[in-house]
C-alpha cells in the first residue's frame, strides 16, 4: 500500500521546478512540508532538530530534482530523503543490523485498538519507544509504508524492520495498558 | 480537546513546522548552484558495477563450497577500508558497531585465506576486491549526487553483501574445524 493512493497532482509543477522555477517549488514544498515534518518530527522527537532536518531534506530535494524519476512518487521520494536525512543527524545512528530475529509471518502494519486511546497518550507511547522500534512504527504503521520500502528507507533488512514492528507492537500495548507518563 | 483513536494511522500525518521554512530554503536554493534541466541518466557505469558484484558473489559461492586444504602461504591483503566518506555514507554504514563488526570479519577472512590453497585465495581475494571496489565507485558516486537514493541503496545492499560474503569466508573456515 502506497501512503498516497490518491492521484499525485505535482507532475507539472515538478516538471517546472526541475527546469529551475523556484516557485513552483514553494508550491511543492507547501504542498508537502506538513507530512515531510511530521515524518522527522516523530522520528527525531526533538522539534527544533525535526525542522531542521525537514528544511534540509527539501534543500537536498530541490538539488535532486533533476534525477527524480516522474514515475515514482514523489511524496515517497521526499519521505526517503528526509528519513536520509534524520539518520544522517542522529548523534548515535541507527545500526546496521544483521542479524534480528524475524517475526517470520507477516504482521499487519496497522495497528489498532479495542478501546480508543486518547491521541496525546498515543503520541507519548510511540515517543516513547526505542529508536529503531520507533522508525518502523512511524514509517509502516502511521505512514503506512511497506517493511521493503521502510526498511530500504532506513538501511536495514526487510526482516529486522518486521522485528522491529513486531517490538513496537508488543511495546506500545504495554505502554499503553500501563500508561505511558 | 483530546481526541480519541482507534487505530495508529487515524493521528496526524501532517504536522506543520513551528515557523516557514521556506525562506531559509529559498535563500539555500538562491546561493546553490541553479539546478540541471537535463533529463537524468542512470550512471554508465551501475550496470556494470552490479555484474561485478554478482560474478564476485558467485565466484565466492563456488569457492567456498569447495574442499580446501588448509597450507601455509602468504599473506594476502585485503581491503580494510569501509566506506569512508561521511559526506555521503548513509548512517547505517557510519556506525560504530557495524564498523567493528566488519574489521573483526576482515581480520578471520585474512586468516582463512592464508590458509587456503595459492590458487583458490587468489579468486577468493579477487573475488572480494571486486565487491569493495563496487562500493568504492558507489561511494565516488555519491560523491557527485549525495542525494542520490539510488545509490544509497545501492551503498547500503552492497555494504550488506560484503558482509555476507566475508561471513561466508570465514564460517567456511570454522566448518572445517
Amino acid at each position: 500500500m502506497k501512503p498516497d493512493t490518491v492521484v499525485e497532482f505535482d507532475v507539472a509543477l515538478i516538471e517546472r521546478a526541475r527546469r529551475g522555477d523556484a516557485k513552483a517549488f514553494e508550491r511543492l514544498y507547501r504542498d508537502h512540508v506538513g507530512r515531510v515534518h511530521g515524518l522527522c518530527l516523530r522520528m527525531t522527537r526533538n522539534p527544533d532538530l525535526a525542522a531542521d532536518c525537514c528544511q534540509d531534506a527539501f534543500i537536498k530535494a530541490w538539488k535532486a530534482l533533476p534525477r527524480f524519476e516522474a514515475r515514482a512518487s514523489f511524496s515517497t521520494w521526499l519521505h526517503r530523503i528526509a528519513v536520509n536525512t534524520v539518520l544522517e543527524k542522529r548523534r548515535s545512528p541507527s545500526k546496521l543490523e544483521m542479524a534480528v530475529e524475524d517475526p517470520g509471518e507477516y504482521e499487519e502494519p496497522v495497528m489498532s485498538f479495542d478501546t480508543p486511546v486518547e491521541e496525546e497518550e498515543l503520541e507519548a507511547a510511540i515517543e516513547s519507544l526505542p529508536q529503531g522500534a520507533r522508525d518502523a512504527l512511524v514509517l509502516c504503521g502511521l505512514y503506512g509504508y511497506e517493511h521493503s520500502e521502510a526498511a530500504s528507507m532506513l538501511g536495514i533488512a526487510v526482516g529486522t524492520c518486521k522485528a522491529q514492528l513486531h517490538r513496537a507492537r508488543g511495546l506500545l500495548k504495554e505502554r499503553l495498558e500501563r500508561g505511558v507518563r | 480537546m483530546n481526541r480519541r483513536v482507534t487505530r495508529i494511522d487515524e493521528l496526524a500525518r501532517d504536522i506543520p513546522p513551528p515557523r516557514d521554512l521556506w525562506p531559509a530554503i529559498s535563500a539555500a536554493i538562491a546561493a546553490g548552484e541553479p539546478v540541471a534541466t537535463a533529463r537524468p541518466r542512470r550512471a554508465a557505469w551501475l550496470p556494470a558495477v552490479g555484474l561485478a558484484a554478482g560474478v564476485a558473489l558467485v565466484a565466492i559461492g563456488v569457492l567456498i563450497g569447495r574442499n580446501i586444504t588448509p597450507q601455509t602461504t602468504p599473506n594476502v591483503a585485503t581491503n580494510t577500508q569501509p566506506a569512508q566518506n561521511p559526506e555521503v555514507i548513509p548512517a547505517a554504514l557510519r556506525d560504530a558497531e557495524y564498523r567493528k563488526q566488519r574489521d573483526q570479519l576482515l581480520v578471520e577472512v585474512q586468516t582463512r585465506l592464508q590458509a587456503m590453497p595459492e590458487a583458490e585465495r587468489e579468486k577468493v581475494a579477487a573475488s572480494l576486491k571486486t565487491l569493495q571496489r563496487s562500493i568504492q565507485e558507489i561511494e565516488a558516486a555519491l560523491g557527485r549526487d549525495p542525494a542520490n537514493a539510488l545509490l544509497q541503496e545501492l551503498l547500503v545492499s552492497s555494504c550488506q553483501e560484503e558482509m555476507r560474503a566475508l561471513t561466508a569466508v570465514r564460517d567456511t573456515g570454522r566448518q572445517e574445524i
